[in-house]
């Protein structure tokens, strides 16, 4: 089951590379906040306690309510539109990002050889931080950033089960809470970006330089 | 422990009584106050605590928190005393709210920074040392200008980028542990003590992704960009501590790492990363110093060099150690004094740029006087102290025949020397031309001035006499990385 999740994981990082839509970001980050959560709670079954409960609630709360809700609002605040303006669908990026997630899990399979990971969650938590930051690279939209980030964060949390990496409960749910706060931050730097660079689609970033 | 909890304690009941107090006088007593107890509490620290490892939760102070505690509560003490006239002289409506933000985030700098100085368990040190950038965000937009803007999201950006890479280096180091410790123990005695036994290949792997992860912190090279926007566009204040503390902590985080590096046969391979990490910081600084019209950003740069000779002298070992921890300790005496020079400076002349910045000496002589004094010290002419620290680290290189380091240290050392001197000898004399701005009446003697002759002055009976109380402290921190002097 926890392969299955996983590998849906990587249909949705597919998903990412032919979508330009602000609302598909939106949806894919509730769709894999969904399928971290899930993949969480099945992989510490076995040696079940309330803390795995607190945690896997945690996620899911954090990442598929309160995170992708706000990014909602900013959308709805600055009045983004429909879609990522500052790109068209491009099939390079679809042929890039199929390369991230083969190339994650050839990794991944190799690496099994020497030492004790599971191969399908370690290759689909490789692949998310992979995808993740050629997202950031590829779009100039500062809120497609933001959503390269928090895919790079759910590929880390994947590979912690990739690992077999149990960190102690209060450790995870302060790392939600952290990671809130900085999705927070950066809505409201998004904010004031927007505001003060209106003419920029992307809000390029370019002022400071050597 | 009394003393651990004392010291976070202190900053969050200031951060508290800051966020509720509306009054501006009342919060920078405050803010002092606190700022002094914490440095008597560091001190202390730093003077009476010898156990390398000590036993404790999750949280504890040891030789090598000790001495950090004690930089970061010595810059913060001079920042919250140059503040008053820094906040003075930002009259206007626009800066209300970045004055009312400013001591609420300042006590929750301290807070953050004292948390990540006392934590001993590796799994948590990643989460709290985001909560050091959160607390600079307000601090470093406190122009509320594009510039400020983009220097807050780039490193909001880049550096929790960067803190994503800690936490794989983090889950590597725990599986290099596995079978040893799982990660509810994960303390650094406790990894320290079971180095030997830790997987080599998962602990290189740790290692690269804890300096790669940490490099945007500390400001080291090729992942420099983000602090140097933010240090050279937050205010004089805020860039003194960033530049004196911030980098600090972010080092000590390294050296953590390190202190469990240090007791395996991966310490050749850190060491090699550590002095390519510094070279390479080095290098960059040279070219950047160099061709930089911006003096903020030239001390931008600065502090990225100091902390590319620092990372060498870490990674070089034995007495290039001590070294590096008396460089960190210097360096951020004169980032303080030079911070502070740019501030006044930047406010007579209202511009960061070099080429507007002319006979300084003679408009601004005390600022001038402190600015040439300040920078004397940081390219590390006798007798101040990085003088004495960059000797440690050159001893440090010829003991163990590192010849071709030497070489490249001396050799952009020299070209870093000559590209400051560029740019601080043009601002001190060139005369200026009548369409120059216009600036102030004649400065006099201020308290700015007397903390800039304060942080350059105290750096030489410490480097010179040695006092007992530090460099025992320092033997005892070098006794932890397995260095015996």
């Amino acid at each position: 089951m926890i392969n299955v999740l996983t590998i849906l994981f990587c249909l949705t990082l597919i998903y990412l590379a032919v979508t330009t839509r602000l609302s598909a970001y939106v949806l894919i980050l509730v769709v894999q906040g969904a399928l971290v959560a899930g993949v969480h709670a099945l992989a510490f079954f076995s040696d079940f306690s309330w803390s795995h409960l607190i945690v896997a609630a945690a996620v899911l709360l954090v990442r598929t309510l309160l995170i992708p809700a706000y990014i909602v609002k900013i959308i709805r605040q600055l009045d983004m539109g429909h879609r990522d303006r500052t790109r068209r669908y491009h099939p390079g990026f679809l042929v890039q990002m199929a390369a991230v997630v083969v190339g994650a899990f050839l990794i991944s399979h190799q690496l099994s050889r020497f030492t004790p990971v599971n191969v399908i969650p370690f290759g689909a938590a490789v692949a998310g931080i992979a995808a993740g930051g050629l997202l950031i690279v590829r779009r100039r939209l500062l809120l497609a950033h933001v959503v390269g980030f928090l895919i790079i964060e759910n590929g880390l949390f994947l590979l912690g089960i990739g690992v077999q990496a149990q960190m102690p409960w209060m450790i995870e749910v302060a790392g939600l809470l952290d990671l809130f706060v900085l999705v927070f931050l950066m809505g409201i730097a998004i904010n004031q970006l927007k505001s003060q660079f209106p003419e920029a689609e992307g809000a390029e970033l370019t002022v400071l330089q050597d | 422990m009394i003393t651990t909890f004392a010291l976070l304690i202190l900053p969050l009941i200031a951060t508290v009584f800051t966020i509720l107090s509306s009054s501006a006088r009342a919060n920078q007593r405050i803010t002092l106050l606190v700022g002094i107890a914490h440095l008597i509490a560091s001190l202390y620290c730093l003077v009476s605590l010898r156990d390398p490892f000590p036993n404790g939760w999750w949280l504890a102070v040891d030789p090598l928190g000790g001495f950090f505690l004690t930089i970061l509560a010595h810059t913060f003490v001079l920042v919250v005393l140059y503040s008053p006239s820094f906040l003075q002289r930002m009259q206007g409506r626009e800066y209300d709210h970045s004055k009312r933000l400013f001591y609420p985030a300042l006590n929750f700098y301290l807070l953050a920074n004292t948390l990540v100085l006392v934590v001993q368990q590796f799994a948590i040190l990643w989460v709290v040392l985001e909560l050091t950038t959160f607390s600079l965000v307000p601090l470093i937009f406190f122009y509320r200008s594009k510039e400020s803007l983009e220097a807050v999201w780039k490193y909001l950006f880049l550096v929790s980028l960067g803190l994503v890479f800690l936490f794989v280096g983090v889950l590597f180091l725990g599986i290099s542990a596995r079978g040893i410790s799982d990660y509810t123990a994960f303390s650094v005695a406790r990894m320290t003590a079971a180095a030997p036994q830790l997987n080599p290949l998962w602990l290189k792997a740790s290692f690269i992704f804890v300096l790669v992860g940490l490099s945007a912190k500390i400001g080291l090279a090729p992942m420099h960009p983000a602090d140097i926007d933010a240090t050279s566009n937050a205010p004089a204040p805020v860039a003194a501590l960033m530049a004196g503390s911030l980098r600090s902590t972010a080092v000590l985080v390294l050296l953590r790492f390190y202190q469990v590096v240090a007791r395996t046969d991966v310490q050749p391979f850190a060491q090699k990363l550590l002095i390519f990490a510094g070279l390479l910081s080095l290098g960059v600084s040279a070219v950047y110093i160099w061709h930089n019209r911006n003096f903020k950003r030239l001390l931008a740069y600065s502090s990225v060099e100091h902390l590319g000779i620092i990372a060498l002298g870490v990674g070089i070992g034995g007495v290039a150690l001590l070294g590096a921890l008396l460089h960190l300790l210097f360096n951020s005496f004169g980032k303080a004094a030079l911070f502070f020079m740019a501030g006044n400076i930047h406010r007579s002349y209202g511009s960061r740029e070099i080429d507007a910045v002319t006979d300084l000496l003679r408009r601004l002589p005390w600022s001038g006087f402190v600015w040439a004094l300040a920078f004397l010290y940081i390219v590390g002419t006798p007798p101040f102290g990085i003088f004495f620290s960059e000797l440690f680290v050159l001893r440090g290189m010829i003991q163990t025949a590192n010849w071709l380091s030497l070489f490249i240290f001396l050799a952009l050392l020299m070209v870093i020397f000559i590209g400051m001197s560029r740019a601080v000898l043009r601002m001190l004399h060139t005369p200026g031309k009548s369409s120059a701005p216009a600036v102030a009446d004649r400065e006099r003697l201020n308290l700015s001035h007397a903390l800039g002759l304060y942080a350059v002055a105290a750096s030489v009976p410490l480097a010179v006499f040695q006092p007992p109380a530090l460099f025992d402290s320092l033997h005892a921190i070098l006794a932890a990385f397995g260095v015996k002097l």
